[in-house]
């Protein structure tokens, strides 16, 4: 087998809610193990996420956008249930368009599914292949799956050698229905709780995969699936490791149930952490799980960004999540039609501005006049860095925001508004645009601040979520 | 990049002169006096701003237009309208063709062509700028220029909807905002780079609503105490509701006569003196000044050099106040004041009804209203009003001239007039 990780990128939501907030709401808590979790921000989903994983692999990879020939996305809840979410995630990361998109989805394990994928790939033709899985489980609110569910990505450049090899790999499945399902047309994932029998479904097939493995791992981390805080322990006999060494890779006592990102994000964790021995192992529900070992020699290139310090209470938790909010009001004026966003697309995802051939100066969307000589003239596209400075700001309260925005300020309340000046990636020029804040309070967005730019939903029109890009504050 | 105005100060207070001997790129002053002929305005009126349900789009119109036909000092019948133009963004959001016409017919206007003017919320302002076109191009002697809106008839997410359709939609709105956080914008950077205060944007609200409190137009027509101005609900930061106008219906109509026939209407002619505009990039993001409004700017210097004047020359003047930034800018860029000082400007009490160049005393857009294609005729019914003596409780003493300034949207397009008084400039 010739597989191996060249660079790892995680990333989960900086909100937070804790155990005790549940407890308060509901009287108990039924996600056992779980301290506190993840909540995506009412403007993220898997795609944002895999996209905020994505970047960060690449960058700590050093990889060239254009030399990924081979890209998986995983999630167990997609945004939308048919519409191949590889494609516009590809678009967001600047991937060439003759690049193989995959999307894996149908199950908690469709995270290692696409690992395993990426692997033969690589067995083929691939030279450089991006995993991506990124999950935001969801139950009924009253449902010990809800209470589980937390939000997170993880993302893996692979190619046929690197510091991270992907050493062997088993999968094992049996039929266990009835565990973990969400029928078509559905939105909340349930099961039937039928304990002894879930505990079966989860250890036979996690031991069966391991067991499957060719030599038995000397594990220093196990990245074991984690439906709650409790399950993975369980495994520990049947996947041949202790306890300890699972709790050396576990994400879920912080971040929740992450669904097919569950064992990418904490194989991403005990990579950054050094371990040099990591046994992966995944379950979905059907059921059925993977095996990977993974040997690291010396430091796998990481860049994480995992911590949330923005704690939500229970009614902010409903709030955000639109679990109370009734939806976007109906209505039609200031309408964009899907074809002119698309045609929009590289500025909204990839912040093309361009050179006017006339007199050098940048303009941003680059259409029509010149915006500094007003020369009717070509322009040469310019990728913007990224960063920039605010020029002009305000908070939007609610009354102030246009009506397609109405349901995103009912979940996440008022928002920043700015014009930024962009950046080139020298640095030297800029072009101003308008921008949304997010991922921060917007009191944190002042004239004159630094910012940086990242890719969430904008709105959603006729059924048809837009992406694009927003600020938040610069990471430095 | 800042439009630079030659600046100079008189009598403790600093105004901008115009170079009156520039050349303008026609015509000097003297020779488009000469070369065209002059347009009066001899009637105005409008109806009521308000919320009326039981009022329809033409029903409003028609009240403005018996407004304005009788305040004709002699008689101006229907049947003397030579042409009509008439501006309209949406009639609550529907999307009619044809609401001019609909409107000049329902008032008699039968066959006069008649032309619908769409520039957002300076609407109006280019309808009457039509008009009087049509009457120095010698084309028209007798023109309508009026403006009508219907914005209550609708829920509240259903106005904004087609509020917003005057933004930049692309890229401004789908940052989040409408128009009330785009003036937020403006007033984010007036504030970080002229220290322009919260309190000086409430000033502007007091000052209008004690303005508009004095006129039986006024959709809110209530005094305000600086306290309450300061203590509204956030709209959009800095912007409280008492920095917003209101949501408004209403009509306002304007006539636009040539000199041909002015005296067949009054023997106090009141000369359309100066007439200015200009436009811009529809998005605030792609101006080259946040702090100002280009379009403005551009109207006002066109305006002054028509109308051979300077801003201390004026006795009065309507400005588009629809955020209360906007009306501190429109100090900045109608050379009220130098750059940047426009806070002080309010707060010295100089444009209060008492003061040196009161501003906006028929309430502005922010007490009397806002009914967007109405708004721009309705501000020359209240300089009619003025340079008549018919404003009332209001009246401004003895005014020979007054300016209107209209802007459309945050600055895409910008209308201005001057009108004054034939028989004391002449003399």
């Amino acid at each position: 087998m010739a597989a191996a990780i060249t660079g790892v990128g995680a990333y989960a939501p900086r909100f937070r809610i804790s155990s005790e907030a549940f407890e308060e709401a509901w009287g108990q808590f039924h996600a056992a193990g779980v301290t506190e979790k993840a909540v995506p921000s009412a403007d993220e989903d898997a795609l944002t996420m895999a996209y905020e994983a994505a970047t960060r692999a690449l960058e700590a990879a050093a990889t060239d956008p254009d030399d990924i020939d081979w890209l998986a996305v995983a999630s167990s809840r997609p945004p939308a249930a048919e519409e191949d979410l590889t494609v516009r995630l590809g678009a967001m990361l600047s991937l060439s368009e003759s690049a193989t998109g995959q999307l894996f989805s149908g199950s908690t394990r469709s995270g290692t599914r696409a690992l395993w994928a990426g692997m033969d790939a690589l067995e083929a033709d691939t030279t450089t292949a991006l995993v991506v899985a990124a999950d935001a489980p969801r139950g009924d609110p009253d449902d010990g799956m809800d209470h589980a569910a937390g939000a997170g990505s993880a993302a893996f450049v692979l190619e046929r050698d690197g510091p991270a090899e992907i050493t062997d790999r088993a999968e094992y499945s049996a039929p266990y229905p009835g565990t973990r399902f969400r029928n078509s047309g559905e939105d909340e994932t349930q099961g039937l709780g039928i304990t002894q029998y879930d505990r079966q479904a989860f250890t036979e097939t996690i031991g069966g995969a391991v067991d499957g493995l060719e030599v038995k791992p000397e594990a220093e981390a196990a990245a074991i699936q984690a439906p709650d805080g409790k399950l993975p322990y369980r495994a520990a006999g049947a996947a041949g490791v202790s306890t300890d060494v699972i709790q050396a890779a576990a994400t879920v006592h912080e971040l929740g149930d992450l669904g097919a990102a569950s064992v990418p994000l904490s194989l991403a964790r005990a990579l950054e952490d050094g371990y040099e021995s990591v046994l992966a192992v995944s379950h979905g529900s059907g059921a059925g799980a993977d095996a990977f070992t993974v040997e690291a020699e010396g430091d796998v290139p990481a860049v994480t960004a995992l911590e949330g310090d923005d704690p939500l209470t229970y009614a902010e938790y409903l709030r955000q999540r639109g679990i109370v909010t009734t939806g976007p009001p109906s209505g039609g004026g200031a309408y964009v039609s899907i074809p002119s966003w698309r045609r929009s697309l590289p500025q909204r995802y990839r912040l093309e501005a361009g050179r006017c051939s006339e007199c050098g100066a940048l303009s941003f969307p680059p259409e029509g006049s010149c915006d500094d000589c007003g020369a009717l003239a070509e322009y040469e596209p310019v990728e913007l860095a990224g960063e920039g400075t605010i020029e002009a700001v305000t908070t939007i309260s609610q009354g102030g925001a246009p009506p397609e925005f109405a349901e995103q300020q009912a979940r996440s309340g008022d928002y920043a508004a700015a014009i930024v000046a962009l950046e080139t990636d020298s640095g030297d020029e800029t072009v101003s645009a308008p921008a949304m804040g997010t991922d921060a309070d917007p009191a944190d967005f002042s004239v004159g601040d630094r910012i940086e730019t990242t890719i969430r939903r904008i709105y959603t029109q006729e059924g048809v979520t837009r992406y694009g890009f927003k600020i938040r504050p610069a990471s430095e | 990049m800042e439009y630079d105005w030659p600046a100079g100060s008189r009598s403790g207070r600093t105004f901008v002169i115009i170079d009156r001997h520039k050349a303008y790129s026609y015509f000097t002053p003297d020779d488009r006096r000469t070369s065209m002929r002059d347009a009066y305005l001899v009637g105005a009126g409008q109806s009521d701003y308000g919320a009326f349900p039981s009022e329809s789009y033409r029903s409003l119109f028609r009240t403005a237009f018996d407004a304005a036909t009788d305040s004709v000092p002699k008689e101006l019948e229907a049947d003397d309208v030579d042409e009509a133009f008439v501006g309209n963004l949406g009639v609550g959001g529907r999307q009619l063709g044809l609401s001019g016409p609909a409107v000049t017919e329902h008032v008699g206007l039968d066959g006069v062509p008649c032309t619908r003017v769409e520039n957002a919320c300076a609407a109006s302002g280019f309808a009457v700028r039509q008009a009087v076109q049509a009457v120095k191009s010698g084309m028209a002697d007798v023109v309508l220029a009026g403006g009508f809106e219907i914005m209550s008839d609708m829920s509240s997410d259903a106005t904004k909807y087609w509020l917003g359709v005057s933004g930049e939609t692309e890229w401004e709105r789908l940052s989040g905002t409408t128009f009330s956080g785009v003036y937020a914008q403006m007033a984010s950077v007036h504030m970080e780079q002229y220290g322009t205060t919260r309190e000086q944007l409430s000033r502007v609200a007091v000052k209008n609503h004690s303005n508009g409190a004095k006129n039986p137009h006024a959709q809110l027509g209530f005094e305000c105490s600086l306290e309450d101005a300061q203590s509204a609900p956030v709209v959009a930061d800095p912007l409280n509701l008492y920095h917003c106008c209101p949501t408004s219906d209403g009509a306002a109509c304007a006539l636009i006569v040539s000199e041909d026939v002015v005296d067949e209407y009054t023997d106090d002619p009141i000369r359309v003196a100066g007439v200015g505009a200009g436009s811009d990039t529809v998005g605030l993001f792609q101006r080259d000044t946040y702090t100002g409004v280009p379009a403005s700017q551009r109207a006002a210097e066109s305006a002054y050099e028509m109308a051979d004047v300077e801003p201390d020359e004026l006795d009065f003047a309507e400005v588009h106040d629809c955020f209360a930034i906007a009306e501190l800018l429109a100090y900045e860029d109608l050379g009220f004041c130098e750059k940047g000082e426009a806070g002080q400007l309010i707060e010295s009490g100089a444009t209060e009804l008492s003061g040196e160049l009161p501003v906006n005393t028929s309430g502005g857009l922010k007490s009397k209203g806002h009914p967007i294609g109405a708004t721009g005729a309705g501000q020359v019914v209240e300089a009619y009003k003025q340079l008549s003596g018919a404003a009332g409780e209001r009246q401004v003493e003895n005014p020979t001239r007054g300016l209107t300034h209209n802007v459309g949207g945050s600055g895409g397009a910008s209308v201005i007039h001057i009108f004054e008084k034939e028989r004391e400039v002449s003399a």
